[in-house]
C-alpha cells in the first residue's frame, strides 16, 4: 500500500480507509489494524504540525505486509526531525494537574513499534519501522 | 464520531460511537465540553462504541479531566477496547483517570 499525502487533515480519512482496505486484503487482525492506523496518524500529524512545509508537505506512506511482519515506511519533506531523539519523554506519572497536553504521539509510536530508524538525506525526512502481523 | 449525553444516575455518561482522530479531535472536545454538568457533578466516558482513538482524542480527555478537576468533578472511563485499553496505558492515564468494565462499576466506583 503506498499513498502520497499533503498537508490537509482531511487526508488522515483517505489514509485511514486505505489501511482498512489494505488490512483486510492481508487479514490482519484488529489489534494490529488499530495500532498501524495509530502510528501513521501519530507521524503523519507530525509532520503536517512540525513540519513548517507551510501548507506543502508531501508525504509517502508505504506500508507492505508479509506472512508475519508488517513494515512502515514514511518520508517527508520537513524540517530534520528524529523522533527516537528530538522529541523528549512525556510525562507519564504525574497527577492530572502535573501532565502536560500532548506529547504522546511519539511516545506511543516509539512504545508500540519495533526496529525504528531514522535517517536524514538532503530535504527529506525517512522513518522505518515493523510490528509483527499477529 | 457521534456522542449521547445522559445526567439521569448522578453522573454524566457520555457515549462516544465511532473514531475520534485528529481530524474530529475538536468536535469530540465540543461535545464533551457541552456535556459538563454542574459543579461537582462526575462524568463517565463510555468507550463501549468506540473502535479508534489517537493521541489527539487523548489529548481531549486529558483537557476534560483538568476542567472536571476545578470543578472538584471526576472523570472515569468503562468499556474500553483490548487496544484502547493499551494505549491509555502506555500513556499513563490509567493513573489518572480510573478504568472501569461498564457504566454500572464506573457509576459505583465514582461513590455516586
Amino acid at each position: 500500500m503506498s499513498l502520497e499525502l499533503g498537508s490537509d487533515r482531511a487526508e488522515l480519512e483517505r489514509m485511514a480507509a486505505a489501511v482498512e482496505e489494505f488490512a483486510e486484503q492481508q487479514g490482519w487482525p484488529d489489534g494490529v489494524v488499530f495500532k498501524v492506523n495509530l502510528v501513521l496518524e501519530e507521524l503523519v500529524i507530525n509532520v503536517m504540525t512540525h513540519g513548517g512545509q507551510q501548507g506543502h508537505a508531501e508525504i509517502d506512506v508505504t506500508v507492505t505486509s508479509s506472512d508475519d511482519l508488517i513494515s512502515i515506511a514514511i518520508s517527508d519533506n520537513g524540517v530534520a526531525f528524529d523522533p527516537l531523539t528530538d522529541a523528549p519523554e512525556p510525562e507519564t506519572t504525574g497527577s492530572i494537574e502535573d501532565r502536560h497536553v500532548g506529547g504522546l504521539g511519539v511516545h506511543l509510536v516509539r512504545t508500540m513499534m519495533d526496529d525504528v530508524n531514522y535517517r536524514r538525506e538532503p530535504g527529506r525526512n525517512h522513518l522505518t519501522m515493523t510490528t509483527p502481523k499477529s | 464520531m457521534e456522542l449521547t449525553s445522559d445526567n439521569t444516575g448522578g453522573a454524566v455518561i457520555v457515549k462516544a460511537v465511532g473514531r475520534v482522530d485528529g481530524a474530529n479531535a475538536r468536535d469530540f472536545h465540543e461535545g464533551l465540553e457541552a456535556s459538563i454538568g454542574a459543579d461537582g457533578e462526575s462524568m463517565v466516558l463510555d468507550f463501549e462504541g468506540l473502535s479508534y482513538i489517537s493521541s489527539a482524542g487523548l489529548r481531549v480527555v486529558l483537557l476534560v479531566a483538568k476542567t472536571l478537576q476545578q470543578k472538584n468533578a471526576k472523570l472515569a472511563v468503562c468499556s474500553l477496547s483490548d487496544s484502547i485499553r493499551e494505549v491509555f496505558e502506555i500513556s499513563g492515564f490509567d493513573k489518572i483517570v480510573p478504568v472501569y468494565a461498564d457504566t454500572g462499576e464506573a457509576v459505583s466506583g465514582l461513590g455516586l
